[in-house]
């Protein structure tokens, strides 16, 4: 089964990035019609009506966060664009902005007058260099022609779009951290409530929202809200971007409708794994997903509703793949490393409970551990799970745990074996390969 | 808390009434069910739901929720000891002691560590860490009066957001990420702030400890005494930590009407001096240490000898002690010399006009004011505590500052208008002020008032150019705010009466007196300048502000004794060789004396030139009652024994009084209370009980009505200001409001003096060796404009020079000063800059030091 | 007490190297005025000028390679803010750096996909291509948003991958020649995963 693109429509188009690349596609039509033709209402009913959700993780629907902030009043209220994208296995945003960044500005125009906001900013992860280059580049087109700024098209209304630049650090992800970090604070997370669409970044109602989630919008004003649903399942409406990545041939990005089988993503679109290999485990949704082995997940559906019934979740959508090759257990260590790196440290659990992991699966992998380390491993991440501030505790614990579970014969084996190759590399005095990162 | 709805929810099955708003975790204290917590602490503001510790079960709520940040709801069901919580509970202890060294033996906080007692009662039976803990270098300086020891930290922010939102002196931060997070400064620089000791208080762990009290006891061998610390006019209420009869450490004991629970570096430190070998432990005369009865007979000698010829000035002094003083010049000499300022003050008819109950406001006010107006002190420096009240107002309650000083202050960042007057102008600045209010200020009219005050605009410098803009923008803040709180500065006194009268008349335009939590608040010179004025250490006014025979204040007695006029002097806990401005007439007044009787705390060089010296108790070993700017009576208990030979001052002066054939009656504290308290009619009612441990205001009591009212000729502000049409009712004569730089034929090196009583100079940092570090060393502060004109640099060494005197500072570049004016540093025993003024605003020459 | 080890500071008082640390005076710091201006513009963009804080702290990097401490104190007396302040906000985050680093920064995905295929072999193999060189900055970097690259490196905040062990010496040798790196493993060169061998 082919692709189905509409993000990633003409993508191939090298002048796509342009402000006239983008026009030759009708680009901005749907902003002169929100803004000449539309009331706010109505184009957020659009929005509602399209059952949108969102594409950053949460999957909420996007029309109904925008509809929670306070319509009128005196207040300055502020649109967030999440370009942070910084979870292991997610680059479709990346791509989104690289190819098409005139899409995500026209599609956050238009979200900006449904939730009447006035000040609009665009976090993007400090590493995305070339991609931040390209928006400022675009941006500036934006407002050269009017789309941006004061007084759009005439209409009176305006909106100032800011492209800022993080500095590294995945928690800046998460929406109220990003609201810190913007407010050129530590990126540490809030306590919700109170929600950033009642009171968020500056304190004024704030809606925030992933690239991929601002890019679907100019579409769905363009074509109205029952074409949107004719794609995808009835909970998972659209098309979605999904990064494969891993142990497949053709590690990419690739628009499908929502709810085809996960087995067509990963073999017919990624290629699958290398000749005689077979998928042993796959992150469904980035890295904070538990894992789903071969058999549990490949003959799913690949739609919110139905990894969520397996017990772990959609997410980003971003696929990783693990052959038969992969070791478990050090895939286990790489995603624990991760979290641990980047917790912010505010909060006990996550704090201290991702440094144990971590210290925990180090000696697993170097056969210094016990199998009861594995049931501690386990508890851990029980203890840290419901208990943090945010949840990138739960990020690491949720994965992590799956593994332990799915897998345990395996760490075990390890422990054993790893014991065995590490008393012989020791003899022979070879390099510790482990902790190359960070 | 008043207005808001009563609500009742179940916690572990038993009901408990709750204020709407309240957070969960409060509700269930006053429920008697405790709920452990780390990182929460309301004096820090909003919580952060950061240690994670007070996780409760909301029924209706599948995730546990953090109490200390959750608002009661009415019906709310709640419980903190099911099993979901308490393995909840005991998983976060657990993670807190994966890193921390639990070195408990050798740790200062052990016995009074809530890390050690939550462990205890909600921890699980043995951590299953085994890995590696985190290492630092333990412990070390994290400034000269407080070691950090960053590997027992628990991360619970509390240090860092006081210094972020407490202080806001923003030096303390965290640094790096994750468990990699540390607490630190810039650059590994000290933590230097007035007010950082707090954050040992707050500390929930040993990691922040005082190297004051660095194993100086252990809780079980100590005592906590509460009292009252008198090291400035806050007032704010102290626990000492007492270990055999001695003072080992100081703590806040939190009273929200006085200090909010914080204490500055000045009060929690200060103590270190009371051992100090310059302490006068005993009685003495010229030659030497004596016996109490041949001192009290010497003394009594000299004063029977001067008789109506003698005077009295009051500092440092307790009500009982001002009251004992004033009673044996006024009865037992029959002199009428008596004071409690150190140069010029208001006369009781405008001190009747300041003290009107209704025109007073209450430290707490500061909190729910709309508009705040801070003229004529900083705070920081003249009374600390208030400068954290100010911020508290701004932050949390939205308040609107507006600054109006010589010098510019820290508070000028937060302000909305921050007004800049020259020194010796304030009485201009209010006058135009209350014009402004008055007038909903234009500033045209405004324009004509500076040309027939002779103030040109460039001439004058960048200020008196603003002001056309400055005073409407200070009176755009307050006019239309509904609770407007002012705080002023006792010292724009010193420019004479017309500044007090120009500030009733700001009262007055502002209607403060009919506007419910609204008010003037003093920050006096001296710690308990108004119950020294209220017990009758006035030259004009009896006990209770009573009318009697007028004396001489300060500056006439001083002038007063070098004629010879006056012939013997009591100086009680004050030291006018430092302290006074004019030094060098001071000098010539104290030779000229025949007599001299110096009670005080320390040898000075006032005592140096005293016929005979008497002890000073300090806060910790005096018992008396002092009287709170906002008219709060507290009480100052004796927690620690007197050094040497040291009596209590009420007693000695009943004495010296019954050498001089008066019997004042007196033969106790309590009994020399009830003796004052008599005299004075608006403390009727107020005893012991009444004060208790919390302080009780005069104003609130029914017996405030019987304080006097001004007389005929000083009518009641706000009518004159209705009958006649606005003027500055600043007496002229006594400040030139010329600028002196702007002066024709000046030298362009000249420029007007200001100066200010620096928190740490004097004996606080002299004699106090933890603080010695802080004593600051003579600095001339001027703009950039002028520093550049004259060609100076931070750092140049300097001649600062006044007609014949002169002293040495360094040249300190700020781009806030005002141009054509400069600022130095009163009070130090190196070039103290008291020695340059001489009542009116002077101007000085700045030369570079060869 | 006689049981307490007795420590020196309650007899002596301490004496500190007393900086203030307050927020700096601009003409105390000696502020390049093209970073002031910069900065100020940024401020410009913003709501609340403490907005500014993260760019600002990427313009003192730009300028002096690193967040040192006399940038840091610069950018605070323009933001009036303290350095402490700004100096926290910097070692929060992994791009700006407040030790010295090398000109160029060669930071090399190990995260799980790129792990997978190779990403840590590329890592040694880029440190020793750099050996030791102190204008070479090589460090291992979590997920960079690559992994259709994977194994993949940000060289000089540009993207390159796929990339064999062996071509990081031609990174490293180009990078000191100061030519052009990798032009073919260029992330901008690639065409989308699903038109690549169509
Ligand atoms: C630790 C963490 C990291 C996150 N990182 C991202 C991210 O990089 N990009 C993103 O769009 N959302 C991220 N999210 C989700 C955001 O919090 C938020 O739900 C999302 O941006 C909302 O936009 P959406 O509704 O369009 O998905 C993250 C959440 C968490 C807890
Ligand atoms: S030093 Fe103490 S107060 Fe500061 S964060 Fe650590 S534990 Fe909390
Ligand atoms: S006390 Fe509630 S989270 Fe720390």
């Amino acid at each position: 089964m082919p692709e189905t693109r509409i993000l990633l429509k003409h993508a191939e188009d090298p002048e796509l990035r342009t402000l006239t690349g983008y026009k030759r596609y009708n680009g901005y039509g749907a902003l002169e019609r929100a803004y000449r033709e539309l009331e706010a209402e109505e184009v957020l009913k659009e929005l509602e009506d399209s059952g949108l959700r969102g594409r950053g993780g949460a999957g909420f629907s996007m029309g109904k966060k925008a509809s929670f902030l306070p319509r009128g009043g005196g207040m300055n209220k502020y649109l967030c664009c999440n370009a942070d994208e910084s979870e292991p296995g997610a680059f479709k945003d990346r791509e989104l902005m690289q190819r098409n960044p005139h899409q995500l500005i026209e599609g956050i125009a238009i979200a900006a007058l449904a939730a009447d906001a006035g000040h609009a900013f665009i976090f993007i992860r400090g590493e995305y260099d070339l991609q931040a280059d390209i928006l400022d580049a675009a941006v500036a087109e934006a407002y050269e022609a009017g789309y941006l700024g004061q007084n759009i098209l005439g209409t009176h209304r305006d909106l100032e779009l800011v492209v800022h630049r993080g500095a590294g650090a995945y928690i800046c992800g998460e929406e109220t951290a990003l609201l810190d970090a913007l407010e050129g604070k530590r990126g540490n997370p809030r306590l919700k409530p109170p929600f950033p669409a009642v009171q968020g970044l500056y304190g004024g109602p704030t809606l925030i929202n992933n690239v991929e989630t601002l890019a679907n919008v100019p579409r769905i004003v363009a074509h109205g809200a029952e074409w949107f649903t004719s794609f995808g399942t009835e909970q998972s409406p659209g098309t979605k971007v999904v990064s494969v990545s891993g142990c497949v041939q053709r590690p990419g990005n690739y628009e499908v409708e929502l709810g085809i089988p996960t087995r067509e993503l990963i073999y017919d679109l990624a290629g699958g794994p290398a000749d005689g290999r077979e998928v042993k485990a796959f992150y469904p949704g980035g890295s904070s997903s538990p894992v789903l082995t071969g058999e549990e997940g490949l003959d799913l559906p690949y739609s919110f509703e139905d990894m969520a019934a397996a017990g772990s979740m959609l997410g980003s959508g971003s696929i990783i793949v693990a052959d038969d090759r992969v070791s478990i257990p050090h895939m286990a260590l790489r995603t624990a490393r991760f979290y641990h790196h980047e917790s912010c440290g505010k909060c006990t659990p996550c704090r201290e409970g991702t440094n144990w992991t971590v210290k925990m699966l180090e000696r697993v992998v170097r056969g210094e551990a016990t199998p009861m380390d594995l049931d501690i491993v386990a508890s851990v991440q029980e203890n840290i799970i419901g208990h943090c501030l945010c949840v990138l505790g739960d990020s690491m614990a949720m994965p992590v745990g799956a593994m332990v579970r799915k897998f345990r014969e395996e760490f075990e084996e390890v422990i054993a074996t790893a014991g065995e190759e590490n008393r012989i590399a020791a003899v022979q005095g070879a390099p510790e390969t482990l902790g190359a990162a960070t | 808390m008043s207005g808001k709805a009563q609500v009742t929810l179940i916690i572990d099955g038993r009901e408990v009434a709750a204020t709407e708003g309240e957070m969960l975790h409060d509700a269930a204290k006053r429920g008697d069910v405790e709920i452990p917590v780390f990182c929460y602490e309301p004096k820090l503001g909003e919580p952060v739901g950061a240690c994670r510790m007070c996780l409760v079960e909301i029924e209706g709520i599948p995730k546990l929720q953090t109490s200390c940040s959750t608002p009661v709801r009415d019906g709310m069901v709640v419980h903190t000891r099911t099993d979901q919580v308490k393995h909840a509970q005991s998983a976060v202890v657990e993670f807190l002691l994966v890193n921390h060294p639990l070195d408990c033996p050798v740790c200062d906080k052990g016995g009074e560590c809530p890390l050690q007692d939550i462990t205890m009662g909600w921890g699980p039976g043995k951590t299953r860490f085994t890995d590696k803990k985190r290492h630092f270098q333990k412990p070390i300086e994290l400034s000269p009066l407080v070691a950090i020891d960053r590997e027992r930290c628990i991360l619970c922010y509390r240090c860092v957001r006081f210094s972020q939102e407490v202080a806001e002196d923003e030096q303390l931060q965290l640094l790096e990420r994750g468990d990699r997070t540390f607490v630190g400064t810039f650059d590994d620089r000290p933590y230097v702030a007035p007010f950082h000791g707090n954050i040992t208080d707050l500390c929930p762990v040993g990691a922040l400890t005082s190297y004051t009290y660095r194993f100086r006891a252990r809780p079980w061998d100590i005592e906590q005494a509460g009292s009252v610390c008198t090291l400035c006019p806050s007032q704010c209420n102290v626990s000492f930590t007492v270990r055999d009869e001695q003072v080992k450490r100081v703590v806040a004991r939190d009273n929200a009407d006085v200090d909010d629970g914080w204490l500055c570096d000045r009060g929690r430190y200060g103590f270190e001096m009371f051992s100090a070998e310059e302490r006068v432990s005993g009685p003495r005369l010229r030659a030497g240490a004596t016996g109490w009865e041949e001192a009290i007979a010497k003394a009594a000698e000299g004063l029977r000898a001067g008789g109506a010829a003698s005077a009295a000035i009051v500092g440092d002094a307790s009500n009982e002690e001002g009251y004992l003083v004033q009673r044996i010049l006024r009865e037992a000499l029959g002199s009428p010399h008596v004071d409690s300022r150190v140069s010029r003050g208001p006369g009781r008819e405008v001190l009747l006009g300041l003290s009107r109950p209704e025109l007073s406001a209450r430290v707490r006010d500061i909190d729910d004011a709309d508009a705040i107006l801070v003229v004529g002190t900083d705070p920081l420096h003249s009374s600390p505590i208030l400068d954290l009240r100010v911020r508290k107002a701004m932050r949390r309650n939205g308040a609107r500052l507006a600054v109006a000083t010589d010098r510019p202050t820290p508070l000028d960042g937060g302000a909305e208008a921050a007004a800049r007057y020259a020194p010796g102008e304030a009485t201009l600045f209010l006058s135009e002020l209350a014009e402004a209010v008055a007038t909903t200020g234009t500033s045209s009219s405004l324009g004509g008032r500076r040309e027939e005050s002779g103030l040109s605009s460039e001439a004058g410098g960048a200020d008196s150019a603003k002001r056309s803009e400055e005073v409407p923008a200070v009176a755009d803040v307050l006019q239309s705010a509904k609770r407007v709180v002012v705080i002023w500065g006792e010292r724009i006194g010193r420019e004479g009466e017309g500044a007090l009268r120009a500030l009733l008349d700001v009262a007055a335009a502002l209607g403060l007196a009919d506007k419910e939590g609204s008010g003037l608040l003093e920050v006096p010179e001296m710690t308990n300048a108004r119950g020294l004025r209220e017990v009758g250490c006035l030259p004009d006014a009896a006990p209770g502000l009573g009318e009697t025979a007028t004396g001489k204040g300060t500056e006439e007695i001083r002038a007063a004794l070098e004629s010879g006029e006056i012939k013997s002097l009591i100086l009680f806990g004050v030291d006018p060789l430092r302290d006074f401005p004019d030094t060098p007439a001071w000098a010539r007044a104290l030779a000229a004396a025949d007599h001299v009787v110096a009670f005080s705390m320390f040898e000075t060089p006032t005592t140096a030139v005293a016929d005979v010296v008497f002890p000073l108790e300090t806060h910790a070993e005096k018992d008396g009652t002092i009287t709170h700017p906002d008219g709060r009576l507290q009480r100052v208990r004796p927690s620690a024994a007197r050094p040497g030979d040291i009596r209590p001052n009420w007693g000695v002066l009943a004495e010296l009084s019954l050498a001089l054939d008066h019997d004042t009656g007196v033969i106790s504290q309590p009994s020399a209370f009830a003796a004052l308290a008599n005299e004075v009619p608006f403390y009727a009612g107020i005893d012991d009980a009444a004060i208790g441990g919390r302080g009780i205001r005069w104003q609130d009591l029914p017996a405030a009505s019987s304080v006097p009212t001004a007389g005929e000729d000083a009518v009641p502000p706000s009518e004159r200001f209705a009958q006649e049409e606005p003027k500055p009712t600043g007496d002229r004569s006594q400040a030139p409001l010329r600028r002196v730089a702007s002066e024709e034929g000046v030298a362009a090196s000249s420029l007007t003096l200001g100066t200010y009583r620096d928190l740490w100079a004097g004996p606080i940092t002299e004699l106090n060796p933890p603080l010695r570090f802080l004593a600051p060393q003579q600095r001339v502060e001027v703009s950039l404009a002028d520093a550049e004109r004259m060609e100076l640099k931070n750092g140049d060494e300097v001649e600062v020079a006044q007609n014949g005197t002169s002293l040495r500072a360094r040249v300190a570049v700020k781009e806030r000063v005002a141009e054509g004016v400069c600022f130095l540093i009163e009070g130090l025993a190196e070039g103290n800059a008291n020695g340059l003024l001489n009542g009116s605003p002077v101007s000085v020459t700045i030369e570079k030091a060869g | 007490m006689s049981d307490l080890p007795l420590d020196p500071a309650l007899t002596e008082g301490r004496v500190p190297d007393r900086v203030p640390e307050g927020v700096p005076e601009l003409h105390e710091v000696g502020c390049p005025p093209e970073l002031k201006e910069r900065i100020e513009e940024l401020m410009g963009r913003y709501p609340d000028r403490k907005s500014a804080s993260i760019p600002a702290l990427w313009a003192v990097q730009r300028l002096y390679g690193w967040c040192t401490p006399e940038g840091i104190k610069q950018a605070a007396a323009v933001m009036r803010v303290t350095p402490a302040y700004l100096e926290s906000v910097a070692s929060f985050y992994d791009l700006l750096h407040t030790e010295p680093v090398g000109s160029h920064k060669v930071a090399v995905c190990t995260n799980i996909s790129c792990w997978m295929r190779g990403g840590d072999e590329l890592l040694d193999a880029f440190r020793a291509a750099a050996g030791g060189d102190e204008d070479i900055f090589v460090t291992g970097f979590e997920c960079l948003g690559a992994c259709d690259i994977a194994p993949m490196a940000s060289i000089d905040e540009r993207y390159f991958g796929p990339l064999e062990a062996a071509e990081a010496a031609t990174a490293i040798e180009q990078l000191r020649a100061g030519e052009d790196v990798l032009p073919e493993k260029a992330l901008e060169k690639r065409p989308l995963a699903g038109d690549a061998d169509a």
